[in-house]
């Protein structure tokens, strides 16, 4: 079994409130246990808490009350140790704006204190890994911002981290820098077993590249589990397409079965809203060609990881 | 590799980030360089208006490079977290394993060497320029003079960081107030006894008011009232490092608690 890379235990975290503004409760109590060398999506609306909560497991804010570990250290006794074994990088990730790539990668190295063989070694992979070895001698502010962004990827690779933390790595960037953002990051995990925790907006990238996906709303984690189980977990109406003749001869006998609402469009097209499809295909379809319907056609629009985000960013009849 | 090289390369990551700055941005080369040269050449010309005597002309052109040094000495301390504050790098940067110690001392090598450059450039035009030798009273004195400005400068410096922690950038604002107040109260350009009452018990607290009477002493001026301005200069620099790095700590502590260091990324 994995050893686990996070493990934390009622994590609160409460931004003061400052004049008019009133404190933010944006953690409440997180518990969360993730495996080493596993890719672990945190999804959720904006202001759920997903960039606080992956900044306290980077050290760069101290949160209130509950105890963790990362990596096997302490998160309040052992910040400086985390620090030393993790990296992370953020969309729109802002450097020294005049350092060229190698300057930014040699000044990185040196804040993680590599000598200078490894950091010339490192800087060479790095920007052959990341395709920036024809802009090396570039400064930051005059890459485009797949190039910008693909050197916070590389300097947050330049430690060689067991865990890295990666806040919106692809917003922004155009689909083909994404896809070899999301290749490079799938490759590291894969051959390095680096554990990466990942937020995101784009539902796509999360069912790509993670294992497991914590939906966080609130300050609070209410379902964590695969995409998959996620899909299935949320109960939500698929709908099937029917297309062919004397469909409306079926409407009625339609109605009468449990959890099937169909719609007919017209004589050639029907719409139905069925809550589970493992279930009632089967008597839809029995009930048409008994109805003397002819099918021509079926497709099944399946829920994606998308209805699972609007479904579960709703307040619930509980809030 | 041991643990005091790595010390050491995290220090120099501060000193390289500093050397960075001043070889491409041409401002930090024209603060370094520039301000001094106007304030010495301006204040220069201005003793030969008043026909003062060379005593006369040593007090202040040596007031005037005491300013310089604890300027300089400051700017790359403090430009160290300013500038990532206005790159927002911040965020970045605090993320790799590094102190507050390894960013104050490898910014103040640099400042070192760049307060040095100016000593000298300075000291130089004096002589060419106005006749006065700040080297001619040998080299402890100096070295002691030197030293004492730099951990002046040591300490307004990581007082900035500390303001640019709970401030943002604006703190560059509290690095010009504090060598102002240091022109006015510390007699960069007149001897102390001219000031108010009130404001001479304030000057002295203030370690340059020391350096420049232990300095001026070899020029014949009064050593001061207690006769040991050396001693009085140094545990009064050394106690505003001490709290100054103290008021860093605490502010970079808040900083992480409050979220103001998340929010100078962004």
């Amino acid at each position: 079994m994995a050893a686990a890379a996070i493990q934390l235990h009622g994590i609160h975290k409460t931004y003061p409130g400052r004049g008019a503004v009133p404190p933010v409760h944006a953690l409440r109590g997180i518990d969360l246990e993730v495996d080493s060398g596993a890719v672990f999506c945190i999804l959720g609306p904006n202001g759920a808490g997903k960039t606080t909560l992956i900044a306290i497991l980077a050290g760069l804010l101290y949160h209130d009350e509950g105890r963790g570990y990362v990596c096997g250290f302490e998160i309040s006794r052992n910040r400086r140790r985390i620090r030393e074994v993790v990296n992370f990088a953020s969309g729109h990730s802002n450097l020294p704006d005049n350092f060229t790539v190698d300057e930014t990668l040699n000044y990185f190295g040196m804040l993680y204190g590599l000598a200078k063989s490894k950091r010339s070694r490192q800087t060479e992979r790095l920007t052959e890994f990341f395709e920036l070895g024809a802009y090396r001698k570039i400064p930051f502010n005059q890459l485009s911002t797949g190039l910008k962004q693909r050197l916070a990827l590389a300097k947050s690779l330049i430690n060689d981290p067991r865990m890295l933390f990666l806040d919106e790595p692809t917003v922004g960037l155009d689909p083909k820098v994404s896809r070899l953002i999301r290749e490079r990051l799938k490759e590291l995990n894969r051959t390095r077993q680096t554990t990466l925790i990942l937020t995101t907006h784009q539902m796509d990238e999360a069912e790509q590249m993670s294992d497991r996906i914590g939906f966080l709303r609130d300050g609070r984690f209410i379902r964590i589990a695969s995409a998959a189980q996620l899909k299935r977990s949320v109960r939500l109406q698929e709908r099937i397409t029917i297309r062919g003749r004397n469909l409306g001869m079926a409407v009625d006998r339609l109605q009468g079965i449990a959890g099937v609402s169909c719609t007919l469009l017209s004589d050639r097209q029907m719409n139905c809203q069925v809550d589970s499809r493992e279930q009632r295909l089967h008597s839809i379809l029995q009930s048409l060609l008994q109805a003397g319907a002819w099918i021509e056609d079926i497709s099944i629009a399946q829920a994606t990881l998308g209805d699972v985000f609007v479904k579960l960013a709703e307040p619930s009849d509980s809030d | 590799m041991s643990n005091l090289q790595s010390h050491l390369i995290r220090i120099n990551a501060f000193f390289f980030k500093i050397w960075l700055i001043t070889k491409k941005r041409v401002f930090h080369l024209f603060e370094i360089l520039f301000w001094p040269a106007i304030g010495l050449v301006s204040v220069g010309l201005l003793t030969r208006f008043l026909h003062l005597d060379g005593d006369m002309v040593a007090f202040v052109l040596i007031g005037v490079i005491a300013l310089s040094i604890v300027q300089i000495g400051q700017l790359d301390i403090s430009y160290v977290i300013l500038y990532s504050i206005w790159n927002k790098s911040l965020k970045q940067e605090l993320a790799a394993p590094v102190s507050m110690f390894h960013l104050i001392a490898g910014s103040w090598c640099m400042g070192l060497i760049h307060a040095l450059l100016v000593l000298f450039l300075l000291s130089a035009f004096s002589a060419y320029a106005f006749g006065f030798r700040l080297l001619q009273q040998g080299i402890i004195p100096i070295i002691h003079f030197f030293c004492g400005l730099l951990l002046t400068s040591a300490a307004v410096g990581i007082f900035v960081c500390a303001l640019a922690f709970r401030f943002g950038g604006r703190a560059h604002v509290g690095a010009n107030s504090i060598v102002s107040v240091m022109i006015l109260l510390s007699g960069i350009y007149y001897p102390v006894e001219v000031l108010p009452r009130p404001l001479q018990m304030v000057s002295a607290i203030l370690p340059v008011t020391y350096f420049l009477e232990y300095f001026r002493s070899f020029y014949g001026f009064s050593a001061g009232a207690t006769g040991h301005p050396l001693v009085l200069g140094y545990v009064l620099a050394i106690l505003y490092v001490t709290a100054a790095a103290g008021a860093l700590l605490v502010a970079v502590h808040d900083s992480k608690k409050s979220g103001i260091l998340l929010k100078m990324s962004e």
